[in-house]
C-alpha cells in the first residue's frame, strides 16, 4: 500500500504480515466475492495508477509519459485488519486468482496487537505443529503368537466404561448389603468434548447432536458428546436423545436452573454429568462470550438476560480444594439423578493431576477423572494462556494411570484424556495411543470441528477469530449471516463419517494386538518411541 | 496284483502308527508304480491324496477307510477322485486345485479353504470357515462345494469364487443353516442353500433370484451330488426350486453404495420427529436456519453500501474558516456554471475576491486531500479573484424586524451584517473610521491588494446594507444604550490597541497600525534604515511598506523564531528584508535599537509589530474579559447573551477568521431569533482515505483555468457524477436515478448487491461507505 504520510511506531508494510494476499491481476476478474466474503476485511478493491513512458531518441518525436488507472485487490496493512489466511478468498473466486501466503518471517502484527494495553485474545489452537503422540508407535503386531485378528472380518466390541467399577469384593459386599453399586456407562471410547451452545453456532450444535444421535440409533454406536458449558436445549434435555449427552456444569453455571427445571420432565437420564475445573487449552483462563453474541437463543439457552458479557471464571469460587469439591459439587451432581448418572470431574493436564486422582480415588462417587492437556482448543482466551500454559497429555495421562496402578484401582476409576488428539490429522492412531498409556477414552473437539464442519484452522496460525464471531464456515458464529453457511444435515454426514472410519481405523490397530472384546486399555508394551527419554517417561519401548 | 484294482495301504505298521510322511511317500510310490486305484486305511495323517500329478492325466481314485486327518485332498490335482468313507478333520480341500472329493459323513473346520477348483461333497455338517478364500480361476470350471446339512460360523469369508450349495437336510442348526456372520468379504461366487438363516454380511453380499440357466446348472449337478453321498432318494425334495435361495456377492459399485439411512431422512422421521419441527430450537427461535450460499445478497449480506454524498464536508470547506463549500464551486464549474460558481462565495463573505483571491493564506489550499500526495493542491485563488464580478443574492424583500447592532464595519463585522441580512434581519453597523473595511482598507498595503477590487467589494456590500454609522465613535453608555434599542448586539471592533514594551527610548518607536495607516496614505517620511520589533505578518506588511516608500536596510527582530509566513513573508523577503532572532531590546536611542546582547541596530525608523489588543472600553461591564480579549462561548456569545462579539476581539486571527466569526455568529443569532435550539450539529471532516487520487495525473504542476482546476478537484465526499461506481459494481446493483431539479443519486438495488465494497473502494471522491447490515437477531 503506498502511502507517503508519517509513520508511526505500528505502521506496517505487506512485508510485516503474518499472511500476504498474492493476487493475480491477469487472472482476476474483479467479481468483488473475495472481498464480499473476506470475514475481517483484509482486502478491498484499490484504485491503482500506472505510469507509462513512451521513450524516444528521434529529435522529431518526444518521449511522453502517461498514467493510466487499474482496478484490483489491494491488502490492508492496518494491524486491525490483518489478514487471517482463512483462504476464504481462495475458496470462492472464480479464477484462482487470489491467495493468502504465510510469510515466513516472524509475525510483526504480533508486536502491534496490543492497542489500548490490551493482549490479543483469539479462538482456536496452540498453533504448535508436531506431537508426542504422532511419535509413538504401535510395535506390538501379533501374528502368530496372539490370536491375529482381522480388522475387516473379526468383530470387536470397542467400548469402554464411563463410571466408577467397584473392586469384585466391593461388588460382591454392596449387593449383599443391598449397597449402592455406582452406575456405569458403556460407551464409545470417542467422545465429541464439551463445545459450547454458544462458543459453537446453532447449526453446528445441531448438527453434532444429529450426527451423535444417528450413530447410536442407526449404527448401533453409544457415542456420547459433552454439552460444554453454555446450557443445553429445552427440547433435547426432554427428549430421549439426552442418554447420547454428557451435561457439562463450570463456574459460570450457565443454563443450570434450566436443566433443574427440565429433570422432572426427563424421559431418560443423561449419559453423565462432567464438572469442569480447567481447559487445557488455556489452564487458569475462564471463558468469556462476550455481549455481542449473546442474542435471544443463547439467552434463552444459558437462561441470562440478553446483551450482557457472559464470563465464566477460571475458577468455582466457592471450592478451592479437591477436598472441597469432592465433597459439594460432584456429590449433588449425583443427588439430582438418585445417583443413578455418573458424575466426573474434568481438569486441565497439570502437574496437580495427581492430587486431584488420589483424591478422586477416596470417593466412591467420582466416576472418573478427565484430563485435558495443552493442545486442546478453544473458543477464545488469551495468545499467553493458550501459548504457553499447559500439560502435555501423553505424560499426564501416563503418571495417572501408573498411580491408579499403583494402587490397584485402574480398573476402578476410569481416565479420560482429551487435548490435540488428532490435532495433525491422525485421529486413531493418537487415540489408541492415549489408550495405551491408560487413558480410558478420549475426547475431540478441534477435530471434530475441522472434519465435520471444515474449520479453517491450522497449527500454521490460520483463522483464529472463534472468539470474535466472524468465523467464515458458521461453526463459531451467532450471526445467521454466517452460520447458515454451514448444513446442520452435512455436519451430521460428516459426525457420522467420522466415526465409522475412525472405528475401522482403531480396529486397524488393535486388531494385531489381538483384542477384540476389551480396549486394551494401558497395554504398553505394544507402544514404542524413538525418543529415549519419552520412552522413559512413559515406561514404553525405546525403539530404533 | 493288477493296477485295475484297489492297492491297499495301511497307515500302520505293525499296528503303530506310520508319520503323514511315510505314508504321503508310499502313496506316491504307488502312484509311480502305476496304481490308480489306492485305499488307504488311514490313521489320522495329514493331507491324505493330495498331489497326486505323477499320473499325469490319468485318473486316480483315493478311497480312504479309518480316520482320514486334517487337510485331506489339500493342493489336491484334477486326476484325483477321492472318497472318504466317513467324517474328516479340519481342512479338507484346503487349496485344491481340481480333485473330487467326497466325505461320507460331516466335516470339520476350514471345508475347502483356499480352494480353486475341484468339488467338494459332504454328506453332512460342516464346522466354522467354510469355503473361505475359495477362487475361481478363468481357465477353469469354479470349484464346488456341497453340504447335504448346514454350514458353521464364519462361513464363506472372503469368498472371491466358486459355488456352495447347502441343502439343509437334518442340519446341525435348523434354525440357522448359514451359521454366524458369514460372507463377510465375499468378492466372487455364489451360495445356493435351503433353510433358515440369520442373517449374513449385507455389505458383500445379496439374494438374487435363481436364473433358469442356474437352475438348469443346479439341477444336473445336485444328481451328480446325491449320487456321489448316495442320497439320490432326496432328489425329488431337493428339487423344489422355491425352496432355494441364492446369495451372491455384490460388485465393488454395489459396495460403495452404503445403504444406510439418509441424513434427511434421520431428520425428517427421527430426529424432528422426537424434538418437534425445527430440532433443537425450534421453540426458541423462529429464525430460518436452512442452508444459504456463502456469497449471499440482501438481507444475507454482511455489508451493504451508503451513498454518503455530502455527509462529509470536504478538506477544504472544512479547513476554511468562512467554510465556505470550495468543492461546491468546482463542482459547479465542471458542470460549466461558472457564474454559479463565482457568485456562491458571495454568499459566505463579503470579500470573496479580497480575501480567497489576494489576502487569504488560503487554508482550503493546506488542507487540499491533493496536497497529502505531493499533489499541486487546486488553486483557489484564480476563482477567487473572478469573484470580483460576483452578482449579490436575491436577498428577503419581507424583513424580520429583528434589528441587531454591529459595532464595527471591518471584515467581522460586515460578515455578520452581511448573513444577518441574507437570513432577513435588520444590522446596523456602527464604525469610527471614515471608511468600512476595517483593516482591510486602513492597514493592509495596496500592494498586496488592488485598490480597486477592495473598493468594489466594499460598494457591493455597502450596497445592501440600509445602515451604516461611520465616524461614530461609542462610549460605553452609548453601547449600553443600544442594548434597549437592538434585539442584540455584535461587538466587531477588532484589535487596535498596538502592544507595546517597556524599554527606554519607547516614546521614538512607532506602533505597525499608526505605520501602515499613514503609509497607506504616503503620509510618512522615512529614512533609509528600519528596524520593525516583532517578526510577524504585520511586520512583514511593515517591511514591505517601508521598502515601497524608500527604506533600503529593514530588519525584523523577534525573541523567537518568526511566525511570519505566507504571501506577506515572501513580500518583505524580496524586499530585503532581514530576520534575527532571538533578539531582546535593551532600549530605543536615536541611532537605533539596543539589545540585550550590546549589539545596537542602527535605526532611522523604529516599528513595533508585536500585536493588537482590543480597545475594550466602550463595552458594558458584565462583559468577561480574558487576557485583554472577550471571552465567548463556540456561538460568539458573551457572557451577556444579548451580545456578541467577533473577528480579533476574541483572538487575533486571520481575515477569513473573522469572516468565519461573523457568519457563525449571525446562524446562533439567527437561531436565537427563530427559537431553534442553539447547538448545532457540526459536520465532520471526510476521512480523506477514502478518496482516491489515483485518477488523476500527479505531474500537472499548475492549473491553466478555471475548468482544469475542476477537472482535477478530487471532489472529496462530494459525489462528482461519474458513474465509476456503477461501471465497477460487479453484480450491476448500482444505477443513477434522476430526481429532477438537477438532483440526483446512486442507488443499489440489494437484492443484486452481494457487498463487496468496490464501489467504496473505485469511487474518487469517497462517496460510498460500506456499512455492516442491520443484524438478523
Amino acid at each position: 500500500m503506498s502511502t507517503n504520510t508519517k509513520i508511526a511506531p505500528s505502521t506496517l508494510s505487506i512485508k510485516d504480515l503474518l499472511w500476504q494476499i498474492q493476487w493475480d491481476k491477469d487472472k482476476c476478474t474483479l467479481c468483488g466475492k473475495c472481498c464480499a466474503v473476506c470475514p475481517v476485511n483484509a482486502i478491498e478493491l484499490g484504485v491503482f495508477r500506472k505510469r507509462i513512458v513512451e521513450t524516444s531518441l528521434e529529435p522529431d518525436k518526444s518521449s511522453s509519459n502517461n498514467f493510466k488507472v487499474f482496478h484490483g485487490i489491494r491488502q490492508k496493512t492496518d494491524p486491525v485488519f490483518a489478514c487471517i489466511g482463512c483462504g476464504m478468498c481462495s475458496l470462492v473466486c472464480p479464477n484462482d486468482s487470489i491467495i493468502p501466503f504465510k510469510n515466513e518471517e516472524t509475525d510483526k502484527v504480533k508486536f502491534h496487537i496490543n492497542r489500548d494495553g490490551q493482549p490479543k485474545k483469539r479462538g482456536g489452537r496452540r498453533n504448535s505443529k508436531g506431537g508426542l503422540l504422532d511419535e509413538i508407535k504401535f510395535i506390538r503386531i501379533s501374528m502368530l503368537t496372539d490370536p491375529a485378528l482381522d480388522a475387516g472380518r473379526h468383530e470387536f466390541e470397542l467400548k469402554t466404561l464411563l463410571g466408577r467399577v467397584l473392586s469384585p469384593e466391593k461388588t460382591i459386599e454392596h449387593l449383599k448389603n443391598k449397597g449402592w453399586i455406582p452406575p456405569v456407562r458403556e460407551i464409545y471410547p470417542l467422545i465429541i468434548g464439551g463445545m459450547s451452545f454458544g462458543a459453537l453456532s446453532p447449526n453446528m450444535w445441531e448438527g453434532l447432536q444429529m450426527g451423535v444421535a444417528y450413530l447410536n440409533e442407526e449404527m448401533n454406536m453409544p457415542v456420547r458428546i459433552c454439552t460444554g458449558e453454555g446450557g443445553c436445549p429445552p427440547r433435547l434435555l426432554r427428549s430421549r436423545f439426552l442418554q447420547y449427552v454428557i451435561l457439562q456444569i463450570a463456574s459460570g453455571y450457565f443454563g443450570w436452573d434450566e436443566i433443574i427445571h427440565a429433570i422432572p420432565e426427563m424421559k431418560v437420564d443423561p449419559c453423565a454429568i462432567e464438572i469442569k475445573y480447567g481447559q487445557g487449552a488455556k489452564p487458569g483462563d475462564g471463558g468469556l462470550l462476550m455481549w455481542n453474541k449473546v442474542n435471544k437463543l443463547i439467552a434463552a439457552i444459558r437462561g441470562v438476560p440478553q446483551g450482557i458479557s457472559l464470563p465464566s471464571p477460571p475458577t468455582h469460587q466457592t471450592q478451592y480444594s479437591i477436598e472441597e469439591s469432592v465433597a459439594k459439587m460432584i456429590q449433588s451432581m449425583c443427588m439430582a439423578w438418585g445417583f443413578r448418572v455418573p458424575v466426573y470431574p474434568k481438569i486441565s493436564g497439570s502437574s496437580t493431576a495427581l492430587a486431584v486422582l488420589n483424591n478422586l480415588t477416596r470417593n466412591q462417587y467420582a466416576s472418573g477423572l478427565s484430563i485435558d492437556g495443552e493442545d486442546g482448543g478453544t473458543g477464545a482466551a488469551y495468545n499467553v494462556s493458550m501459548d504457553h500454559m499447559g500439560y502435555p497429555i501423553a505424560s499426564n495421562i501416563r503418571e495417572s494411570y501408573l498411580n491408579l496402578a499403583a494402587l490397584g484401582m485402574q480398573n476402578e476409576i476410569p481416565l479420560f484424556a482429551g487435548g490435540g488428539v488428532g490435532k495433525n490429522g491422525n485421529l486413531a492412531a493418537n487415540a489408541a495411543a492415549l489408550i495405551m498409556l491408560g487413558a480410558s477414552g478420549v475426547q475431540v473437539g478441534k477435530y471434530i470441528m475441522q472434519a465435520a464442519a471444515g474449520c479453517l484452522g491450522s497449527e500454521s496460525d490460520r483463522c483464529n477469530v472463534c472468539n470474535i464471531g466472524l468465523c467464515p464456515k458458521g461453526i463459531t458464529s451467532q450471526d445467521p449471516r454466517l452460520y447458515r453457511r454451514l448444513n446442520p444435515e452435512d455436519v451430521a454426514q460428516r459426525v457420522v463419517d467420522v466415526f465409522l472410519s475412525f472405528d475401522t481405523e482403531l480396529r486397524k490397530i488393535v486388531a494385531p494386538l489381538g483384542r477384540s472384546t476389551s480396549l486394551p486399555i494401558g497395554m504398553s508394551d505394544a507402544l514404542g518411541i524413538s525418543d529415549y527419554y519419552a520412552a522413559e517417561k512413559l515406561k514404553i519401548k525405546y525403539v530404533v | 496284483m493288477s493296477i485295475q484294482e484297489f492297492v491297499k495301504i495301511s497307515g500302520k505298521n505293525n499296528n503303530v502308527r506310520i508319520g503323514s510322511r511315510i505314508l504321503e511317500e508310499k502313496i506316491q510310490r504307488a502312484v509311480e508304480q502305476g496304481y490308480r486305484k489306492i485305499e488307504i486305511d488311514a490313521c489320522g495323517q495329514h493331507g491324505i491324496g493330495g498331489r497326486l500329478w505323477r499320473a499325469g492325466k490319468e485318473n486316480i481314485l483315493i478311497r480312504i477307510i479309518g480316520q482320514a486327518g486334517q487337510r485331506t485332498g489339500s493342493l489336491g490335482f484334477a486326476n484325483t477322485s477321492i472318497e472318504i468313507m466317513g467324517p474328516v478333520s479340519d481342512d479338507v480341500g484346503w487349496l485344491n486345485a481340481g480333485a473330487d472329493i467326497v466325505v461320507h459323513g460331516h466335516a470339520a473346520n476350514g471345508v475347502a479353504n483356499g480352494m480353486a477348483q475341484g468339488r467338494v461333497y459332504i454328506s453332512g455338517n460342516i464346522g466354522s470357515r467354510g469355503m473361505t478364500m475359495t477362487k475361481s480361476n478363468p481357465r477353469f470350471a469354479p470349484p464346488e462345494v456341497w453340504v447335504l446339512g448346514s454350514v458353521g460360523d464364519y462361513f464363506g469369508e472372503f469368498m472371491a469364487g466358486g459355488i456352495a450349495v447347502v441343502c439343509g437336510i437334518e442340519p446341525q442348526t435348523p434354525e440357522n443353516v448359514l451359521g454366524y456372520r458369514p460372507l463377510v468379504g465375499m468378492v466372487g461366487g455364489k451360495v445356493f442353500f435351503r433353510g433358515h438363516h440369520k442373517g449374513y454380511s449385507t455389505n458383500d453380499a445379496k439374494f438374487v433370484s435363481i436364473s433358469d440357466e442356474e437352475w438348469s446348472w443346479f439341477t444336473k449337478n445336485i444328481s451328480l451330488y446325491l449320487n456321489s453321498i448316495n442320497r439320490i432318494e432326496l432328489l425329488d425334495k431337493l428339487l423344489d426350486r422355491e425352496e432355494w435361495q441364492l446369495l451372491c456377492a455384490k460388485s465393488p459399485i454395489e459396495k460403495r453404495a452404503v445403504s444406510r439411512r439418509s441424513i434427511a431422512s434421520f431428520k425428517n422421521s427421527v430426529w424432528d420427529r422426537e424434538l418437534g419441527k425445527g430440532g433443537l430450537i425450534g421453540d426458541l427461535s423462529d429464525i430460518d436456519n436452512s442452508h444459504i450460499e456463502v456469497v449471499s445478497t440482501g438481507d444475507l449480506r454482511r455489508f451493504v453500501p451508503v451513498w454518503e454524498n455530502e455527509k462529509y464536508m470536504a478538506p477544504c470547506q472544512f479547513y476554511c474558516p468562512t467554510g465556505i463549500p470550495v468543492q461546491e464551486r468546482w463542482s459547479l464549474i465542471r458542470r460549466g456554471l461558472f457564474k454559479e460558481a463565482v457568485d456562491l462565495a458571495l454568499t459566505y463573505s463579503p470579500f470573496p475576491a479580497s480575501i480567497c483571491g489576494y489576502l487569504c493564506p488560503n487554508l482550503c489550499m493546506k488542507g487540499c486531500t491533493r496536497g497529502l500526495s505531493k499533489m499541486v493542491p487546486i488553486d483557489i485563488t484564480m476563482l477567487g479573484k473572478a469573484s470580483l464580478d460576483a452578482e449579490l443574492p436575491e436577498l428577503p424583500a419581507v424583513l424580520s424586524g429583528r434589528k441587531i447592532a454591529i459595532i464595527g464595519g471591518g471584515p467581522a463585522g460586515l460578515s455578520v451584517a452581511w448573513q444577518l441580512r441574507q437570513m432577513g434581519h435588520e444590522p446596523v453597523v456602527y464604525d469610527m473610521s471614515e471608511e468600512l473595511g476595517g483593516k482591510i482598507t486602513s492597514l493592509i498595503p495596496q500592494s498586496r491588494i488592488p485598490n480597486v477590487v477592495l473598493t468594489k467589494e466594499i460598494e457591493r456590500i455597502k450596497s445592501v446594507l440600509s445602515s451604516v454609522t461611520l465616524k461614530h465613535p461609542l462610549k460605553r453608555e452609548d453601547t449600553e444604550k443600544l442594548l434597549d434599542d437592538f434585539d442584540c448586539l455584535v461587538l466587531a471592533v477588532g484589535a487596535q490597541k498596538p502592544r507595546t514594551i517597556p524599554v527606554p527610548g519607547k516614546e521614538l518607536m512607532i506602533t505597525a497600525t499608526d505605520f501602515l495607516k499613514r503609509a497607506k496614505k504616503d503620509d510618512i517620511k522615512l529614512g533609509e534604515k528600519v528596524v520593525i520589533i516583532g517578526a510577524g505578518n504585520v511586520g512583514c506588511d511593515v517591511a514591505t511598506e517601508a521598502y515601497r516608500l524608500g527604506a533600503s536596510d529593514i530588519t525584523l527582530i523577534d525573541v523567537q523564531e518568526p511566525a511570519a509566513f505566507g504571501q506577506e513573508k515572501e513580500d518583505a523577503e524580496k524586499a530585503g528584508a532581514k530576520f534575527m532572532w532571538p533578539c531582546f531590546t535593551q532600549e530605543i536611542t536615536k541611532e537605533g535599537v539596543i539589545l540585550k546582547s550590546g549589539k545596537t541596530l542602527l535605526a532611522d525608523t523604529v516599528v513595533i509589530s508585536i500585536g493588537d489588543v482590543p480597545d475594550i472600553d466602550f463595552i458594558p461591564k458584565d462583559i468577561e474579559i480574558s487576557n485583554g480579549f472577550v471571552v465567548v462561548d463556540e456561538n460568539f456569545q458573551t457572557s451577556n447573551s444579548q451580545i456578541f462579539a467577533i473577528g480579533d476581539m476574541v483572538a487575533p486571527g486571520l481575515l477569513t477568521d473573522s469572516i468565519g466569526s461573523g457568519r457563525k455568529a449571525a446562524q446562533a443569532i439567527d437561531r436565537i431569533f427563530k427559537g431553534r435550539s442553539i447547538d448545532e450539529d457540526i459536520s465532520e471532516m471526510i476521512d480523506i482515505k477514502r478518496v482516491s487520487l489515483e485518477y488523476y495525473d500527479p505531474r500537472i504542476r499548475e492549473f491553466e483555468d478555471e475548468k482544469h482546476c475542476g477537472s482535477q478537484c478530487a471532489s472529496c465526499g462530494s459525489c462528482r457524477d461519474c458513474g465509476i461506481c456503477v461501471a465497477i459494481c460487479p453484480e450491476a446493483a448500482i444505477s443513477r436515478k434522476d430526481n429532477g431539479n438537477n438532483e440526483f443519486e446512486y442507488i443499489v438495488d440489494g437484492e443484486k448487491c452481494i457487498g463487496c465494497g468496490f464501489c467504496a473502494g473505485a469511487c474518487p471522491c469517497g462517496i460510498w461507505n460500506l456499512e455492516p447490515n442491520t443484524p438478523l437477531l
